[in-house]
């Protein structure tokens, strides 16, 4: 291709950063306050803050069929409607699955969204740092590679982040938990409490319940407004109440006058030029004419959230990288970890028959990792935490089976007559190589692009877990006074908790690792990968939080070291 | 160990069904879209104004607030059945019709339309009787009710009349006070 050297120079920024996500609108932000020219790519649509929120202020009644899907959304979507995130209230805001199909060697649900924000504007906020005790398991057990980095490299971060994201939580001081920096907490309810205290005394607080450490704002913080407690945060807040890059970092970037947004603009690979053995740039395939571009910059920053992000440096072979950008050490792909989830307790809480809430909380309670600590020993290694709430909902036990009617209505008109406590574990998944991704040709997309091909499944230390998220959670229940608990797995499958990550690992050595402690690339200088492929372990914790650390730990190190002409 | 064991029991017991919701048997397992079936189905006025009349009968005007036919659910029906629900259960539903229909001539010599009350609730007794005895099987009866359910409570008059509904509370209290006979809230 012959190009025009005045378009080369009007396609040539200081950085590019692929993807517009949680990790991405990071890097956008950091980079273009730290002074750098960025080109933000983002495959899908523009969504505008507030103003393309379409559904945020519909009332129930204004949904369509009310919520059901339509068999057309489950046609072309077929893997999107596999689990709840998929919704009749914000359906534009996941991939038609037809258009960017993918081969799955074992079942994994590949949730996507391709728009500005990405899956910032439907993510769970819950936001908790990992603690030492999680960036040392690898060690120890020998799963997976070591972290290169400790809880103290990151903390600084992770203070950083918060500050600015708005955390709303309350400091424990748990081991498996750091403390931060939160705004004030949001309230348990009445039953939650109780529970709390049932439960921390029954364990001699060797188990701990806190209140949801969530991306919500309970006061207003850097001219966003503060939580509305509507919890339809899934649609876009009309307050910018959550964070999302919509909400915050994007508007941070744009500020400095130093971004460019360029939505449809789907990152087919990085360029390598082998003479300064760097990436010179980006091709880019514009999704709505198909036309091939190239973009040109001292650094990438890739985001494309994980497997999107493995995909591009998969799909970046060259001469010197046959196997894909960096991939010397062949572990891009493989490590492939998610989190599991689906299963937990329930039961009844009596005694509150005079209490109900008022207005809805977008955010639960949790008890952090308490397995494999001190005396509590399992016969697995690692561990899970719980997600849970208790809620006075319209669930009436002692209405007929079928029942209909005047008095029927009447019934189902009131709040049901006793609370109800949850617990629903969200488990560790262990690095396992063979769990990868690779490219498979035989497939093409829209754009005429291979797709990526996972082969990918939980083991038997993820099973034995799951029994421990059931019955520890009726077993804790029961100890808060719980009645009529019941313990459930409704299955899991890879992908299902939407924490993929691990792809392109983090670690000291070159040989097993893709990326450095600073989240660069050991064989190309000035290429950073800041989302979760970068994990070299999933602990149990949501991840979104320590993305968002090593993403703007890794821009400061990155203009630092491009200040000093290292890259 | 016992203790384990005895609350395995609970849990085998347990099986998938906590994910059923509060609303009804929503089948799930259903929902998948099967591109084998092609089955279009199309619904008349008269239909409509049929449905809206069982629905009545499944949550009817009270002194407290309007009905399901108020509320618009026998058009809500035929547009869900249209749209949401794929082809087998389609036909489930549009047999299960049929025969309530037939079932109104011979049961009371009349067209569903002109039974009185008291008949309609009669009629559809004899339909829920039979789902239960059918295990609770997708039918006619179990999925409009459960439409019926769904539609009135996410209506307008279901959320700000039967319920109330706070489009934005704007605070969240875990400890409030319910006054017995307080409404539950919209969603």
């Amino acid at each position: 291709m012959n190009i025009n050297t005045n378009l080369k120079k009007q396609n040539t920024y200081d950085a590019i950063v692929i993807g517009s996500g949680i990790s991405g609108g990071w890097a956008a932000k950091e980079l273009t306050q730290k002074g750098l020219k960025v080109l933000m790519l983002e495959r899908g649509k523009n969504i505008e803050h507030i103003k393309d929120y379409d559904s945020a202020m519909k009332a129930p009644w204004e949904i369509a069929y009310c919520g059901k899907l339509t068999e057309e959304q489950k046609r072309t979507h077929p893997v999107q409607t596999r689990d709840y995130p998929y919704q009749q209230a914000n359906e534009s805001w996941w991939v038609n699955d037809l258009e960017c199909p993918y081969t799955e060697d074992k079942r994994f649900d590949w949730y996507r969204g391709f728009h500005v924000g990405g899956k910032s504007l439907m993510w769970g906020r819950q936001s908790y740092r990992f603690s030492d005790l999680n960036f040392e398991d690898n060690i120890k057990d020998g799963h997976g590679n070591d972290w290169p980095i400790r809880y103290k490299d990151i903390a600084p971060w992770y203070d950083y982040v918060e500050k600015f994201a708005g955390i709303s939580g309350h400091n424990e001081g748990w081991p498996f938990l750091p403390d931060g920096q939160f705004l004030p907490p949001m309230d348990m309810n009445c039953v939650e409490k109780s529970v709390k205290e049932r439960i921390e005394k029954h364990y001699n607080k060797s188990r701990i319940l806190t209140i949801g450490r969530s991306a919500n704002l309970t006061v207003p913080h850097l001219g966003r407004g503060n939580c509305q407690y509507r919890n339809l945060c899934s649609r876009g807040c009309p307050f910018g109440a959550y964070f999302s890059t919509q909400s915050s970092t994007l508007p941070a970037a744009i500020a400095t006058k130093k971004l460019t947004v360029r939505p449809y603009s789907i990152v087919n690979h990085i360029i390598y030029d082998k003479e300064s053995k760097k990436a010179k740039g980006v091709m880019v395939i514009d999704s709505e004419t198909n036309e091939s571009i190239e973009f040109y910059a001292k650094i990438v920053f890739v985001n494309g959230s994980t497997l999107g992000s493995t995909f591009i440096l998969l799909n970046s072979t060259s001469e010197a990288h046959p196997n894909g950008l960096g991939n010397g050490s062949g572990q891009l792909g493989h490590n492939l970890m998610d989190h599991h989830f689906r299963c937990g307790a329930e039961g009844t809480v009596e005694g509150f028959e005079d209490k109900y809430t008022y207005g809805r909380r977008a955010n639960g309670i949790y008890i952090p990792r308490y397995q494999n600590f001190k005396d509590d020993k399992r016969d697995y290694l690692r561990g899970f935490g719980y997600q849970g709430a208790a809620s006075r909902g319209h669930w009436h036990k002692e209405v007929a089976e079928l029942d209909f009617g005047g008095d029927f209505k009447e019934i189902l008109s009131r709040p049901a007559e006793s609370w109800t406590m949850g617990l629903g574990g969200f488990g560790e998944m262990l690095p396992y190589y063979e769990n990868k991704v690779y490219i498979d040709n035989t497939k093409k997309d829209k754009w005429g692009q291979p797709v990526l091909a996972i082969d990918c499944e939980y083991k038997e230390n993820e099973a034995k877990m799951r029994e421990d998220m059931m019955y520890d959670a009726a077993e804790m229940l029961e100890a808060a006074g719980a009645k009529n608990v019941k313990a459930y797995d409704n299955g899991c499958y890879p992908g299902m908790t939407i924490h993929e990550m691990g792809t392109a690992r983090m670690g000291n050595d070159p040989k097993e690792s893709v990326l450095n402690k600073w989240n660069q690339m050991h064989e190309v200088s000035n290429v950073f990968v800041t989302d979760g492929s970068c994990m070299p372990s999933s602990a149990c914790q949501n991840p979104s939080l320590t993305y968002m650390a090593l993403t703007a730990r890794a821009c400061d190190y990155a203009v630092k070291e491009l200040k000093k002409k290292n890259i | 160990m016992e203790r384990r064991e005895a609350l395995k029991k609970i849990a085998y017991l347990m099986g998938g069904a906590i994910s059923a919701t509060t609303m009804g048997v929503l089948f799930e397992s259903f929902t998948v879209y099967n591109p084998e079936q092609d089955y279009n189905y199309s619904f008349l006025a008269t239909d409509e104004e049929i449905l809206a009349e069982f629905a009545e009968i499944i949550l009817p005007t009270t002194a407290n607030s309007p009905g399901a036919k108020a509320a618009g659910v026998g058009t809500f029906i035929p547009l869900v059945i249209k749209d949401c629900y794929p082809p087998d259960l389609q036909q489930i539903f549009k047999k299960g019709y049929e025969d309530m229909l037939a079932l109104s001539k011979t049961k009371f010599k009349k067209e569903f339309l002109s039974l009185n009350n008291e008949e309609k609730k009669l009629l559809m007794s004899e339909l829920k009787q039979q789902t239960i005895n059918n295990n609770k099987e997708p039918s006619f009866f179990l999925i409009s009710r459960d439409l019926t359910l769904l539609g009135y409570f996410s209506s307008e008059i279901g959320c700000t009349i039967a319920r109330e509904y706070l489009p934005i509370p704007g605070k969240y209290d875990g400890n409030a006070d319910y006054t017995p006979g307080q409404k539950a809230w919209a969603i």
